[in-house]
């Protein structure tokens, strides 16, 4: 294991904690939501770094080089959860736009209106 | 042109409710009886479709549908092994039946719940969607697909649970749950990639043929084993549920137990037929009944100091979740050993017959208490009262699916339960005392609920019960009364099957 | 409330969404062959709205036809998955690869960029570019109409 192929891994460490810190310890509900968008691109480069094999090409087929292919079943993975990442994020940033609205905060100390 | 509608089946479970979730908005362009129209058509098939799975699965076996085949029955090869698959077995119908019938109830039922309500296009849309995101994760063979439909069932439920958006409290509810589904869905696409970086495959098949029990599987497993377990509401991580279940539009609470259902469908799954090999199944086994029993406890404790209708019933369903994973940890515990012969399957069959139970019979009871809070426009319990005079029906549709949650004989709550404190005494006596307190006290809450809400003075009320949420209510309770007199055939034909499918034999 | 911007933005941006959803038509319609499909595309065009939206302030009212856009796209795309059934094979079987008519080419060995082959891939990449931009575009119109930002989710 090289440089090369650790400095993706490290990434994704980072990413990860620095996402997990701002869930874990922020109290805006948008930063939260930027916290979990980070831990979300962490994951999607972990995918993406798994992927990469030494000499192998792109599996793009239109004039392909004749040489070994990766298998692109995890940029497909990759693509899936950026899309859902997309839709995901969209739909909590609408509901604290709705809380916004109805508590008139969006700290999440004072977003506590259900009971235990 | 010849469709062998039988082989081609488990697809159309999936299809059916995509297919129809995006003519819905469609449909309400042109107006409201043909969105209904619609949405009823797009249920009844594919309660069709999920019958005709089940008569292939009883008659001819189980078989594995490969997506983009060139015939859907021909098998993973060496050149489709990354191709998506589905597999119907006996388990893959026992799941997609219990939501099925689940889904006919609410669906049925929403007709004349929400029929004020403005937006129904979307909440029709979302319905089918959360409907076939939960039937993809049952059916589904494949890692990456079982992501794919995880997320899918998240996204739309949380937008169901929001629905009554002029009220802050659904949309929390829906943000915390959306949060923690979130976080759930991270974690899986981490276990998958450990997985895939592992064996470079993501089908079960593949995965359990070349697992090897590193430690990085092991990570990978207690990463999924939490996620599915906190999509269950398994105790520690059981905080979302009872928001989510009170907060829900009456007729979609049903659905997100469901879900929750799903989750544990697919944990089991992946636990009997794909782990089994490369894991200590006594270890697994043993956290297992650590969570039932800790869900079944504290999900009843909790319960008790509850004054909303809903959420007693959510704590009620936590801690029935307890029940099936006791006894399919014990059932999991004693794998391999000569004590599953003598009662671990009778706890297998306990714990998935009460599944299915469970589905319908707290579904019953979720529809009839969103009934109460429909006529009476309360969820308050000191504030309710009297509602016999108005609605007997709906009284006895309480009553029939009270009695069965609480084990009653001879409802069908009895005879899982039976099957379960009998099975699992022989394992440790102390589990199954721990189990009948838990149901003598789930009696004593319906008790509770029942006194104060349907009995006492006239309250007067403003509304009447639409026929429709009487019709649904009935279909619940049909079902709970066959499954109460026929429990023996109920094992032999639809559980037994279910457990061979999981491979481990009755 | 209006966050119009300066008329040099704005007919900047009028110019410019050309160019950009010229390059998303592009990226759809090579998503067989090049990377790219249906979602990048669509996203590169919903950027187009996103323009819009950020120069002009808001969009006039066309909700109706997005959604509209949005589940014929899905719809196609279900109808496209489900052919491969009704011509007698499994679900998403491209059974429109190499019989001739549109998308129909066929290629042997390596395809050096032919854009006529692919058979239902090519298709099923223009609903799901129609999905999207339907798709992506309501959600922006939505946020961008803040203050009646409750209509989200309804």
């Amino acid at each position: 294991m090289n440089w090369f192929t650790l400095f993706p891994l490290i990434m994704v460490v980072t990413l990860i904690i620095m996402g997990l810190y701002v869930v874990l310890f922020k109290k805006n509900l948008i930063k939260i939501i930027m916290g979990i968008a980070l831990m979300q691109n962490g994951a999607n480069l972990f995918l993406v770094s798994l992927a990469y094999r030494e000499g192998y090409v792109a599996p793009i087929w239109t004039s392909a080089p004749s040489a070994d292919m990766v298998l692109p079943t995890p940029h497909a993975l990759t693509l899936t959860s950026i899309v859902i990442g997309v839709a995901t994020t969209a739909l909590m940033l609408s509901f604290v736009m709705m809380i916004k609205k109805h508590y008139g905060t969006i700290n999440s100390d004072e977003v506590r209106r259900c009971r235990e | 042109m010849n469709v062998d509608l039988l082989t081609q089946s488990p697809v159309f479970v999936l299809a059916i409710p995509l297919l129809f979730a995006f003519l819905t908005p469609l449909a309400n362009k042109v107006s409201k009886e043909l969105r209904n129209a619609v949405f009823l058509i797009g249920l009844l098939l594919t309660t069709l479709f999920v019958s005709l799975m089940a008569y292939e699965v009883y008659t001819m076996g189980s078989w594995i549908y490969v997506f983009g085949a060139e015939q859907p029955t021909t098998g993973l090869t060496t050149q489709s092994f990354f191709r998506i698959t589905f597999l119907a077995d006996g388990f893959s119908v026992l799941a997609a039946l219990t939501i099925i019938i689940t889904a006919l109830g609410a669906g049925i039922y929403s007709f004349g719940h929400m029929k004020e309500s403005n937006g129904l296009g979307k909440f029709y849309t979302l319905f089918l969607l959360t409907l076939a995101g939960v039937n993809g994760m049952v059916l589904t063979s494949d890692l990456f697909n079982l992501f794919v439909w995880f997320e899918v069932t998240s996204i739309a439920s949380c937008g169901l649970i929001a629905y009554h958006n002029d009220r802050g409290e659904s949309v929390e509810a829906a943000l915390k749950y959306m949060i923690i589904s979130v976080i759930a869905g991270l974690l899986l696409l981490f276990s998958i990639g450990f997985f895939y970086g592992e064996y470079g495959v993501l089908n079960y098949f593949l995965i359990r043929d070349s697992m090897t029990g590193s430690l990085i599987d092991i990570l990978a497993i207690g990463m999924v084993m939490v996620i599915l377990a906190m999509k269950a509401s398994s105790v520690p991580m059981h905080m979302w549920a009872p928001d989510a279940y009170s907060e829900a539009p009456e007729p979609i609470t049903p659905f997100i137990a469901i879900t929750s259902l799903g989750s544990l469908f697919v944990l089991f799954r992946l636990l009997f037929f794909v782990f089994r090999g490369a894991v200590e199944t006594s270890a697994i086994g043993s956290i297992l009944i650590i969570l039932g029993v800790l869900s079944m406890f504290i999900g009843v404790s909790m319960a008790l100091k509850q004054s909303d209708l809903k959420r007693l019933i959510a704590y009620l369903s936590v801690s029935q979740i307890g029940y099936m994973m006791m006894a399919v940890g014990v059932g999991l515990a004693t794998l391999g050993t000569g004590d599953y012969g003598i009662f671990g399957a009778r706890a297998m069959e306990g714990g998935l017959f009460h599944m299915i139970n469970d589905g319908v019979y707290k579904a019953l009871l979720f529809l009839s208490a969103g009934g109460i809070v429909y006529v009476a426009d309360t969820r308050d319990l000191n504030k309710l009262g009297g509602l016999a005079h108005h609605m007997p029906y709906t009284t006895f549709f309480f009553i029939i699916g009270g009695l069965s949650i609480a084990g009653i004989p001879p409802l069908s709550g009895f005879s899982s339960k039976l099957l379960i404190y009998k099975s699992v005494y022989l394992y440790n006596p102390v589990l199954a005392i721990i189990a009948l307190v838990v149901s003598i006290v789930t009696l004593a809450l319906i008790g509770k609920i029942f006194f104060n809400a349907f009995l006492g003075p006239d309250q007067g009320v403003g509304k009447k019960i639409p026929r429709s949420m009487i019709l649904a209510m009935s279909i619940l309770t049909i079902v709970v009364v066959l499954f109460s007199l026929f429990p023996n055939y109920v094992v032999a034909e639809i559980v037994v099957p279910a457990i061979e499918g999981l491979g481990v034999g009755a | 409330m209006n966050f119009k911007m300066s008329v040099v933005v704005r007919t900047v941006a009028d110019i410019m969404i050309i160019p950009i959803i010229v390059f998303g038509i592009y990226l759809i319609l090579h998503g067989h062959l090049t990377p790219g499909g249906g979602f990048q595309g669509g996203a590169v065009i919903a950027s187009a709205t996103a323009l819009l939206i950020v120069a002009w302030g808001t969009l006039k009212d066309n909700k109706d036809d997005f959604s509209t856009m949005e589940s014929t796209g899905l719809t196609m795309f279900f109808l496209l998955a489900l052919l491969g059934i009704i011509m007698g094979f499994s679900l998403f079987y491209n059974s429109l690869a190499g019989t001739g008519g549109i998308f129909g080419g066929t290629v042997s060995g390596i395809n050096p960029g032919y854009i006529n082959t692919g058979g239902t891939v090519p298709l099923m990449n223009i609903v799901v570019g129609l999905e999207v931009v339907a798709a992506l575009s309501l959600i922006l119109y939505m946020m961008a109409k803040r203050s009646d930002a409750l209509e989200v989710e309804e």
